[in-house]
């Protein structure tokens, strides 16, 4: 199978630090996989996201996404395209849900279609759609200080979805939840993941990890584990 | 060991350690040094009309006073953005000040001291700016003559000015910690913002119904209380106008912003209708200082047309130059006010978009263009400014409605002329409200210093 990510010798290393955060990583991800990528603070995990996800461009190494058109070297595109690829083809959920405050859950949803040229009221309605979806049903024309954080958490959720990515990053999503809102979120991640998306998500908690289909662990920079309990059973090989 | 003591001997660590924010410290500086500089020419400027003592002197001294009233509410407008830009910066330190165990005096006395110390050396820049722009200002001419070296304020007036601004900012920074909560987790706002209410509508018409009724009996209280009374009616139905517009402005804005949000198809302007309906006031006051400039503007611009065509021949030497004054005067005042909210603009937008720099980092991440984000800024601003300078003009328009048509018709230029002042203050307004997107590529070159 065609990886839908692949990353060859990936190596990052910030003007400020003495020793590499990312050091010759090559990672495979394939397409409808659950990745947790853990390790300690520091170890280099959220620099791998966002190399991956084309938020940063790595020192060196190469980044292949198979997007719907075709494979696109992440590495070598500029900010304007790397924007364009994260707005278009990827979805992101992150800690705080990163909302803005003045707009409404609708809005917020609603946005990220806009964006993708699609006229205003078909956006909100595809938007309306997403949060009844994930249990927001009533809840629309919410702003952000009005939500608690797991409600917050299936906005971005929904947002992430709303047009069609086919893989989606998660930077800590629960890191801010108590443990039942935790499940939950992490429900309609693996959700997501049961419907064809492919989902990497960072995470220090290894409750999170243990439901993924397979754990990535890196220390200083480097991958010292990769584990997929469920590999053999649903014929993926490493 | 007192708050202050305590305050005093972090001071000087806390003037070192900026964490390499140095936007922190520059922008308030910069914001009070040009304050400073414009209050310096604007007091400069009218002060050269009280050197002259001959029979015109005393009218050019009236109108000199108008103008400086008209000049102070922007003024102020601006004084306020930079006092409340220095208070705000400062939030995160603050709350790491009260979890490393400082009382609120400490943290009270530090934050005072800190504005202050910022103010006074952005004073002080501000007048060496003062110093290098007042020749420009001199070119005016006025009763055929250029201002020149009257121009300049007398020396003692400028320690003054610099103490003053220093004051006022310690002022504001007290004010400011009592709107909001300092604690070791952080910096909360004890309210939301304030919603503007109809009822403020109601309040201005009645304000303004008396304002009329005191202008159109002002013969009657000019016979019977003389000039004073004259002057002091006048001063009542100006302060009230301004009390008025004041009032139902936010409201209208809110209004606005309501309908243009109905109304948006593109993110920008979804996003602008949200920025302003979040605080309606703080759109308004933001632009609230080209409100009765453009009011006397349109006068100004009616006025001087019918100078132009009226027959002069009767008139003295010093009162057709007078005549011409006028019109000199309402240009460059118009230009002040629009300058002075521009500095105001820019002042904000920059506070605000520090203040939501992980906002800025977030949506780079989801890979939201940075132009979006830009362009909703400056709509907001834009969209405001348009109800404040646009109603207000139209107003007078409406109030001038036959006059105006027939200044079009007689002396097109003077109306061109000022329609070109506005235009060009409003670029100047959109410019101020575009140069903080300027901040946002340094912002996310460092997101860790944000998130």
């Amino acid at each position: 199978m065609t990886p839908i990510l692949r990353a060859r010798d990936l190596t990052m290393r910030y003007p400020s630090g003495s020793s590499p955060a990312l050091d010759a990583v090559d990672l495979d991800i394939l397409p409808g996989e659950s990745v947790a990528i853990m390790g300690a603070s520091g170890s280099g995990k959220t620099t791998l996201l966002h190399c991956l996800a084309g938020i940063v461009r790595p020192t060196s190494g190469t980044v292949t996404f198979a997007s719907g058109t075709g494979p696109v070297q992440v590495e070598s595109l500029d900010d304007a395209g790397r924007a364009r690829l994260r707005r278009e083809e990827l979805g992101f959920v992150f800690q705080q849900g990163l909302l803005l405050n003045e707009l409404t859950a609708l809005e917020d949803v609603a946005v990220a279609r806009m964006l993708a040229g699609v006229p205003r009221a078909q956006a909100e309605a595809e938007a309306g759609q997403w949060l009844a979806h994930l249990g927001l049903a009533g809840m629309e024309q919410r702003r952000l200080g009005e939500l608690s954080g797991g409600q917050a958490q299936r906005v971005a959720i929904a947002r992430a979805q709303v047009g069609g990515a086919r893989l989606i990053f998660a930077d800590e999503p629960t890191g801010a939840l108590d443990s039942a809102t935790s499940v939950e979120v992490l429900d309609l991640l693996l959700d997501a993941v049961r419907q064809g998306r492919t989902l990497v998500v960072v995470t220090h908690d290894a409750d999170v990890a243990a439901r993924c289909a397979r754990t990535v662990v890196l220390r200083d920079g480097r991958v010292v584990s990769d584990w997929a309990p469920a590999a053999a059973s649903a014929g993926v090989s490493r | 060991m007192s708050g202050l003591t305590t305050a005093l001997r972090l001071a000087p660590l806390f003037a070192r350690r900026r964490d390499g924010d140095r936007l922190t410290v520059a922008l308030p500086l910069a914001s009070f040094m040009v304050v400073t500089a414009l209050v310096e020419l604007v007091v400069g400027g009218a002060q050269a009309f009280f050197r002259w003592d001959d029979d015109l002197g005393g009218t050019y001294q009236l109108l000199a006073v108008v103008a400086l009233v008209l000049l102070l509410v922007p003024l102020a407008t601006v004084g306020a953005s930079a006092a409340r830009l220095a208070a705000r910066r400062r939030d995160e330190r603050l709350a790491s000040l009260r979890l490393l165990g400082a009382t609120t005096g400490t943290v009270t006395a530090l934050t005072v001291l800190e504005a202050a110390a910022t103010a006074f050396v952005g004073a002080v820049l501000g007048t060496a700016l003062y110093g290098a722009t007042a020749p420009l200002l001199g070119l005016l001419h006025f009763r055929g003559a250029a201002l020149g070296s009257q121009v300049w304020l007398p020396w003692l007036w400028l320690p003054v000015v610099v103490l003053g601004v220093t004051l006022l900012a310690a002022a504001s920074a007290v004010a400011g910690l009592r709107a909001v909560v300092v604690t070791p987790l952080g910096v909360r706002t004890r309210q939301r913002a304030g919603r503007a209410h109809w009822v403020r509508a109601v309040v201005a018409l009645v304000v303004l119904a008396v304002g009329s009724l005191l202008v159109q009996s002002l013969g009657m209280l000019g016979s019977a209380g003389g000039v004073v009374a004259i002057v002091v009616v006048l001063a009542v139905a100006f302060g009230g106008a301004l009390l008025a517009l004041d009032a139902v402005g936010p409201w209208v804005v809110r209004l606005r912003a309501r309908r243009a949000h109905r109304r948006a198809t593109t993110v920008p302007a979804l996003l602008a209708a949200r920025m302003i309906l979040e605080d309606p006031k703080a759109a308004w006051r933001q632009v609230s200082g080209v409100a009765m400039t453009s009011f006397v503007g349109v006068f100004g611009a009616v006025g001087l047309a019918f100078a132009r065509v009226t027959d002069t021949s009767t008139l003295s030497g010093d009162e057709r130059w007078l005549m011409q004054d006028i019109s000199t005067g309402v240009l460059v005042t118009v230009a002040g006010s629009f300058l002075m909210v521009a500095c105001s603009v820019g002042i904000n937008q920059a506070a605000t978009t520090l203040d939501r720099a992980a906002v800025h980092v977030s949506l780079d991440r989801l890979g939201v263009p940075r132009a979006v984000m830009a362009d909703a800024s400056r709509r907001s601003v834009m969209s405001a400014l348009w109800i404040v300078a646009g109603g207000s003009a139209l107003c007078a328009v409406l109030l001038l409605l036959p006059l105006v048509g027939m200044a079009v018709f007689l002396q097109p230029v003077a109306v061109v002329t000022a329609a070109a002042v506005f235009a060009v203050g409003f670029l100047a307004v959109r410019g101020a409200a575009a140069l903080s997107a300027r901040l946002v590529p340094g912002i996310l070159a460092s997101p860790e210093r944000v998130l």
